[in-house]
């Protein structure tokens, strides 16, 4: 199989998959008890009141016909509107997203810029202090739920040293760049410094157990990679040790390293829901938990299925680079 | 199932892993607290006592103000003063802000905490072991259909699902009698021991989160119960047993799953674990049917963070030692048993 009937394929499993999570998303509804209509309608709505509800929301259809509509709509990106507020939900979760892909991708960032050093440095130096302190740090790491080490944070450095703030997020990465060209340089830093300081506490709450889990993993792979024959062939062969272990050993640990990630994608997107309860950082976490609450059916929805969506499309790149570095799986 | 040779390597492992010695201590010694809460606890941890709130751990003090009116020569004199709460004997590890001990609420939550993880691990891994089996051993169509419906529940994150169906199905929670406490052999043993009486006589299982816990996480145990009835299918001894004209029943449960237990062991108990932490934090949320756990008595010391930080942290630490512990478990098992998974199963 070539690499790009490799990545049609998998286009086209993962469009299959995107499809059952709408499906399973829609159900949910059908599956849970009480009904919609009791979430929109006032306490003493009379009958009448009622049906006119249901009817606008088309629940008096049947289901086939309201999952038919319902797909019809998601294709032309209309994932309904706020039953409490009114607004379109695609623009209330879309407005939302940044909050927290920011969150994500600034947690991988530590988490991969500490780990993969720690680990090395853990697999090269095998029962020396050094690799003790890193797999005592990634055991705890990896036990540590996540809220639990914010709020200690928070306790530590906010409420006793005052050096980050508690919560909220001020304003957002592309913002600041957004005032740094319309306000002037000067104003623009400021914004940015005042996301760093936000995102700081947030990132790290987030970061260390994939900073834990990736230290183990690179540790034990680079254990194992450092034992097989082509590394003693490369010794035998005079090549420096350094070139050795970081070129040849660390590649191949990689390649198992990233598809653990991408099935860890999860428990980022998980933790990012619990991190930013903590914090109140106004992302997709605190739409879902806040729309749960309320019973607020199309932000519920919208949030789920760009969740599930965007779980599916991180994996599809995440399988994209590893047929990349490894051709066997296109092969396979 | 467990061969002479598996209990082997296991002692081997043991004896030379001290990390292992410390799992399983940590693992036996919260098992213990939770079966014998009412025992070990130094108050009912439910008791509220609005005089002694927010009371510090032994060795620790609080201020705070307080402002004290009195008359002074016919005028009312109102005084700030700055006075020291210290801890009390009674309660170690302090109290929270509604007056209970916090080290009695540790003790009964790691009940909540063991319930969750063991019986959510079974019904994750009864679900997904069954699925995996069945998938693994037809392969084609019905194997395809099962995997791509295990991609779909992979595209939500375990806490996420967990939240929208807790949230959206209620939070039911059966009340189970505490054994101790009806066969009466609580009381004499705290009267004697000169500790208050008074124990609670239930204790609830929050079955929701169970049910969702177990729902949410059975992925894990399909791929690795899948992978492996695909490599057990072609061995020579379910040919043997097929030639033999044994059902296919009979096969899968006499063939296939006793060999595939291994893995699914250890995936077992990193899941445990893993589910520990689940649960810590839907109760942190809200989502769950006890307040008698962890996550909840974490999100109740937040607010107290400032004047009263061991309301917080002690629950915490509670969950850190625990689940080091099963992960320490689960690292011996997985050394020993050499399964060949690394790492699957997070929140």
């Amino acid at each position: 199989m070539s690499y790009g009937r490799f990545l049609l394929k998998r286009g086209f499993q993962g469009i299959l998959v995107v499809w059952g999570v709408v499906s399973i998303v829609f159900m949910l509804r059908f599956i849970t008890p009480g009904n919609a209509v009791d979430a929109v309608a006032p306490l003493d709505a009379s009958p009448e009141l009622r049906d006119r509800i249901a009817e606008e929301l088309g629940l008096n259809q049947p289901l086939y016909v309201q999952y038919l509509d319902y797909l019809w709509d998601l294709l032309h990106g209309d994932m309904g509107f706020s039953y409490i507020s009114g607004i379109e939900a695609s623009q209330m979760v879309f407005t939302k997203l940044p909050a927290t892909v920011e969150l994500a991708v600034a947690s991988s960032l530590v988490a991969i810029t500490l780990s993969i050093p720690l680990g090395v440095i853990s697999a090269t130096r095998r029962h020396q202090p050094a690799d003790y302190a890193a797999t005592t740090f990634s055991l705890v790491g990896i036990s540590t739920p996540n809220f639990w080490l914010g709020i200690m944070l928070v306790l530590l450095l906010s409420v006793e040293f005052g050096l980050f703030p508690t919560s909220g997020r001020a304003f957002g990465f592309i913002e600041s760049f957004r005032i740094m060209a319309s306000q002037g340089l000067s104003p623009g830093i400021n914004a940015l410094w005042q996301w760093l300081r936000h995102i700081f506490l947030p990132a790290v709450t987030l970061g260390t157990y994939f900073t834990a889990l990736i230290t183990r993993l690179t540790r034990s792979g680079m254990l194992e990679e450092l034992g097989q024959s082509y590394v003693q062939a490369a010794r035998a062969k005079g090549l420096p040790e350094t070139l050795i272990r970081y070129k040849h050993a660390l590649r191949n640990t990689l390649i198992p390293v990233i598809t653990v990630l991408g099935l860890q994608l999860g428990t980022l997107i998980g933790g990012a829901v619990i991190t930013e309860a903590v914090f109140s950082w106004p992302g997709l976490g605190t739409t879902l938990i806040n729309a749960i609450n309320i019973r607020d059916w199309p932000i519920l929805q919208a949030t789920l299925i760009v969740i599930g969506t965007g779980f599916v499309v991180v994996n599809l790149v995440v399988d994209a680079v590893y047929a990349y570095l490894d051709p066997q799986v296109v092969a396979e | 199932m467990i061969s002479p040779r598996t209990i082997r390597n296991l002692r081997k492992e043991l004896r030379s892993s001290l990390l292992a010695k410390v799992g399983i201590v940590l693992v036996l010694a919260m098992i213990m607290v939770a079966a014998f809460a009412p025992f070990i606890a130094l108050h009912d941890p439910t008791e509220q006592d609005l005089d002694e709130n927010n009371l510090p751990p032994l060795g620790f003090s609080r201020a705070t103000e307080e402002t004290t009116s009195e008359m002074q020569n016919g005028s009312l004199v109102i005084k700030n003063e700055t006075v020291l709460v210290n801890a009390s004997a009674s309660h170690p590890l302090g109290t929270n802000s509604l007056g209970q001990d916090v080290y009695s609420r540790a003790v009964y939550g790691a009940r909540t905490s063991m319930m969750v993880g063991v019986l959510g691990t079974l019904l994750a891994a009864i679900l997904g072991v069954s699925v995996g089996l069945v998938a693994g051993f037809y392969r084609g169509r019905v194997d395809d259909g099962l995997m791509r419906f295990a991609d779909v529940s992979l595209a939500f994150p375990s806490l996420v699902l967990a939240i929208a169906l807790i949230g959206l199905w209620g939070r039911a929670a059966v009340d189970i009698p505490d054994p101790f406490v009806v066969l009466g052999v609580v009381e004499p043993v705290r009267s004697a021991l000169g500790l208050p009486t008074g124990m609670p006589d239930s204790f609830v299982l929050p079955g929701t989160v169970i049910v969702v816990v177990g729902l949410v996480n059975w992925v894990w145990f399909a791929r690795i119960a899948r992978g492996e009835a695909l490599s057990i299918r072609e061995e020579e001894y379910v040919k043997a047993a097929r030639a033999l004209g044994a059902s296919d029943v009979r096969i899968i449960g006499r063939h296939v799953l006793p060999n595939a237990t291994t893995p699914i062991l250890v995936l077992a108990t990193i899941q445990v674990a893993a589910i520990i932490l689940l649960e810590s934090s839907l109760s942190f949320l809200g989502f769950s049917g006890t307040t008698l756990s962890w996550g909840f008595d974490i999100s109740q010391g937040r607010a107290y963070l400032s004047t009263s930080w061991w309301i917080a942290t002690v629950p915490g630490l509670a969950i850190v030692f625990a689940v080091i512990g099963v992960n320490l478990v689960g690292d011996w098992l997985r050394d020993a048993l050499d399964p060949g998974i690394e790492g699957e199963g997070g929140v």
